[in-house]
């Protein structure tokens, strides 16, 4: 691959995957455990925002930032909380035959559609996961369909004669050199929290968000949505977990650490 | 039901509020319902023992915090009960306890299910609405109760548009100090001049109102309400308990629009000042108007460094001096208004750029979490304060002046507390020319000084046509201005309608007035 401009800064173009979900921390239940959607607030995935905050992060003058979201019209409004926050276009994937698509046909539509609109992009930034989904299995799996290094975890980009990326695994923080056309999945909900302003809110309110369709895309129904899904939900039942209590002595901290580990291992 | 009594032990948090000051009491009693209510009244009624009602704590001027007898806590009292329609609108009954952050909670949500019908059918109706509602008082502390809420008149930023509790009460339901129960809506009962005349279950009553003409320029919450002819809805509210427990409400709801808050920086205070009062003068109607002075500023700022979480907010701008938050309506306004307001800001050193601004829920809560952790802090700092200096409470001001006189009285707010040696900072509601200005006590000595300065600042108020407490009532801390505002002759006929509305004197000793 062309390395020059990328490894010298030239202008650069970042793809920011994004989906919009539920705002899980307003989400309650009622007396009987169920889950009460009315008056829960739709958000940008906070993943996906500190993905985003990654990007212009990085962003120079003349780089840059589209953001491109797969879903249901009012997806819209997470796309806009891109452009306040500095992405310079957006997409919105959204046509009926998307709907229902499992981890395979929401990659194959979104790889779909960078090779056929940026497939001169330089960098992917992905959340970890959508909070609503949990899977993480998107960021991987796009990473394998467009053929290109995939770095999870990642908390940190630089560019300073390389573009290193920071992955923390808990156990494990590696730096590891990056190249042109590879994604980035990024752990963090709180990656440079920013709130846009005003003069933001006017610039993003002055971009179209455009929309496409399966046919602009160029796929057919049998490649994405349901149709397209590899995943089958035969049924669906809560698991049930019991819990214990136990409770230890803890004047003797040594012996009470020697039944936590008994406890746990 | 049977009320839960437990014994006052020092240290219980029955024994205090938000301004730090500590009283003592026998017992904590608790009722589960009206009733116990009434026989815990008549019980003390009869032998005359004082009761101190308390909601959920969040005052500032000691109004809950009992001085002897014991302490009717109103918190299990906390059901929202139904909706109702009537020719104004929609209206949410509720029980004192209930917050205003879980009222608002239950309207944006729709938790209807266990809501009655006040009027035929409002539940279905209300639901079938094709838009949210929404109460509209802010107090700034949403877990206040709105049985506290109705106790001082509670206003708050959203004054500017909507107006304090007192315009969003359609109805009352009390027990009074001799256990009768009072339940009236607005228009019931009327005054004949200065003298209201009514029945309860034990006789005609009579109770003389005070002949002074009660403030409604300017955020008032300075003694009860008196006007020729008024209704006796208003008598309770603002009252602080004085007249009788309240145990219903019926608060009017409005619907809910789109909003988008809004924190423009300013490089100093004035220029942030200078920035409000041509907001004012032009056609921008923005919800409220809100300052952060530069001591404001330096406060969070010094706050987030020890706990970055503080608020959840970015770090404030590198040269900001002063901010002003407002809400706009996200309509067909909005873009104009920016554009008016980016012409406003740069010719008082601000602009677009020099801001922050946020129309999701999330973003808003924190937009208010980050306006109201400045008092917070300095709560917490009082509080801190109070193992090394245990007579300490917290010293803020709560003054209103006309618009035309706040530049006025800012000048007066910062040359006395300078003089007297004072640290303070400046915020609130500059829209409605009412500052809250927070003196940053040290010991003893400064206390003592921030009273002397505090009685200074209410005199210069009062002349230029305003009050010493405008939203947080008077409790038992500032009962003093008072008699600043209404002379010796309007505290003593106040006093008489106390004394016929309670005539030994038991529901909430030391409230605005003393026996």
């Amino acid at each position: 691959m062309d390395t020059l401009p990328w490894k010298h800064g030239g202008k650069m173009r970042f793809v920011v995957f994004v989906k919009q979900v539920p705002d899980t921390s307003a989400v309650c239940t009622d007396i009987n455990g169920n889950l009460i959607r009315e008056g829960v607030p739709s958000i940008l995935n906070p993943y996906c925002e500190s993905a985003l905050n990654m990007a212009c992060g990085v962003k120079k003058d003349g780089d840059v930032i589209t953001a491109v979201s797969m879903g249901p019209p009012q997806a819209e409004n997470a796309l806009f909380r891109c452009l306040e926050l500095g992405a310079d276009e957006a997409f919105l994937l959204t046509d009926r035959a998307f709907a229902g698509a499992d981890v395979h046909a929401t990659v194959r539509t979104l790889s779909a559609f960078v090779k056929k609109f940026i497939p001169d992009y330089d960098l992917i930034f992905c959340g970890k996961q959508a909070a609503d989904g949990d899977t993480a299995q998107v960021p991987a799996e796009l990473a394998y369909m467009l053929g290109c290094g995939q770095f999870c975890y990642t908390q940190k980009l630089t560019l300073s004669g390389e573009w290193k990326a920071v992955q923390n695994y808990g156990s494990e923080v590696r730096e590891c050199i990056i190249g042109k056309g590879d994604l980035l999945s990024v752990s963090d909900e709180e990656i440079g929290f920013r709130l846009p302003s005003a003069a933001d809110y006017i610039r993003a309110a002055g971009i179209e968000i455009k929309k496409l369709n399966i046919a602009d895309i160029g796929l057919d129904t049998f490649s994405v949505g349901l149709k397209g899904s590899k995943t089958k939900i035969v049924s669906a039942t809560p698991s049930k977990v019991s819990r214990r209590g136990a409770v230890t002595d803890g004047s003797d901290p040594a012996k009470a650490a020697e039944h936590i580990r008994d406890a746990i291992i | 039901m049977a009320s839960d009594i437990r014994k006052a032990e020092t240290g219980s948090p029955y024994l205090t509020d938000e301004s730090k000051m500590v009283g003592s009491a026998d017992n904590i009693i608790i009722p589960e319902t009206e009733e116990d209510v009434i026989k815990i009244t008549e019980e003390h009624f009869a032998c005359g023992r004082p009761i101190t009602i308390s909601g959920m704590r969040t005052g500032m001027c000691g109004g809950c915090v009992p001085f002897g007898g014991d302490v009717l806590s109103t918190e299990k009292l906390n059901k929202v009960i139904g909706i109702g329609r009537d020719e104004r609108g929609y209206y949410v009954r509720v029980q004192p306890a209930v917050t205003v952050r879980e009222l608002n909670e239950v309207l944006r949500k729709k938790l209807y299910t266990d809501l009655t019908d006040i009027t035929e059918n409002a539940v279905g109706s209300l639901l079938g609405e094709g838009t949210d509602f929404f109460y509209p008082v802010d107090p700034t502390e949403l877990n206040s109760s709105l049985g506290g809420n109705i106790a001082v008149n509670s206003s708050g930023p959203r004054t500017l548009k909507y107006g304090p509790t007192r315009n969003w009460v359609r109805r009352i339901r009390a027990v009074l100090a001799d256990g009768c129960v009072m339940d009236i809506k607005r228009t019931d009962i009327t005054a004949e001049g200065r003298m209201l005349r009514f029945r309860t279950s034990k006789g005609e009553r009579e109770v003389p109102l005070p002949s002074y003409d009660y403030n409604m320029n300017v955020k008032n919450s300075t003694g009860i309400m008196a006007k020729d002819g008024m209704d006796m809805v208003d008598l309770f509210i603002g009252s602080e308990g004085i007249f009788g427990t309240v145990t219903e409400a019926d608060l009017y709801i409005v619907p809910w629009h789109p909003l988008i808050s809004n924190i423009f920086f300013f490089p100093n205070d004035s220029s942030a000042y200078l920035f409000v009062e041509k907001i004012q003068k032009s056609d921008i109607n923005p919800e409220f108007l809100e300052y952060f002075d530069s001591g404001s500023l330096n406060l969070l700022r010094t706050a987030a460094e020890k706990d970055p979480n503080l608020n959840s907010m970015p770090g404030i701008p590198d040269g900001a001096g002063s901010a002003v938050f407002m809400d706009l309506p996200m309509d067909d306004t909005l873009m104009s208004n920016y554009r008016k307001i980016e012409i406003l800001s740069k010719s008082n050193g601000g602009s677009l750029e020099n801001s922050w601004c946020g129309h999701e829920l999330r973003d808003r809560e924190k937009f208010f979490g980050f306006r109201h952790s400045v008092p917070q802090i300095i709560f917490e700092y009082v509080a801190g304060l109070k193992g090394k200096v245990p007579k300490i409470h917290k010293m803020g001001t709560d003054m209103s002046v006309p618009l035309k006189n706040l530049g006025r009285m800012m000048t007066v707010y910062s040359k006395t507390l300078d003089r007297y040696g004072l640290e303070h900072v400046t915020f609130g509601h500059i829209g409605n020319g009412h500052l809250h200005v927070e003196i940053i006590l040290k010991d003893m000595d400064n206390l003592t000084k921030a009273k002397e300065a505090y009685r200074e600042l209410a005199i210069k108020a009062i002349r230029l046509g305003g009050s010493p407490s405008a939203e947080h009532g008077i409790g038992k801390i500032k009962r003093e201005y008072v008699e600043l505002m209404y002379g010796k002759k309007g505290t003593e006929e106040m006093k008489k309608t106390k004394e016929a509305m309670d005539p030994r004197w038991i529901l909430c000793p030391g409230n605005m007035v003393e026996k």
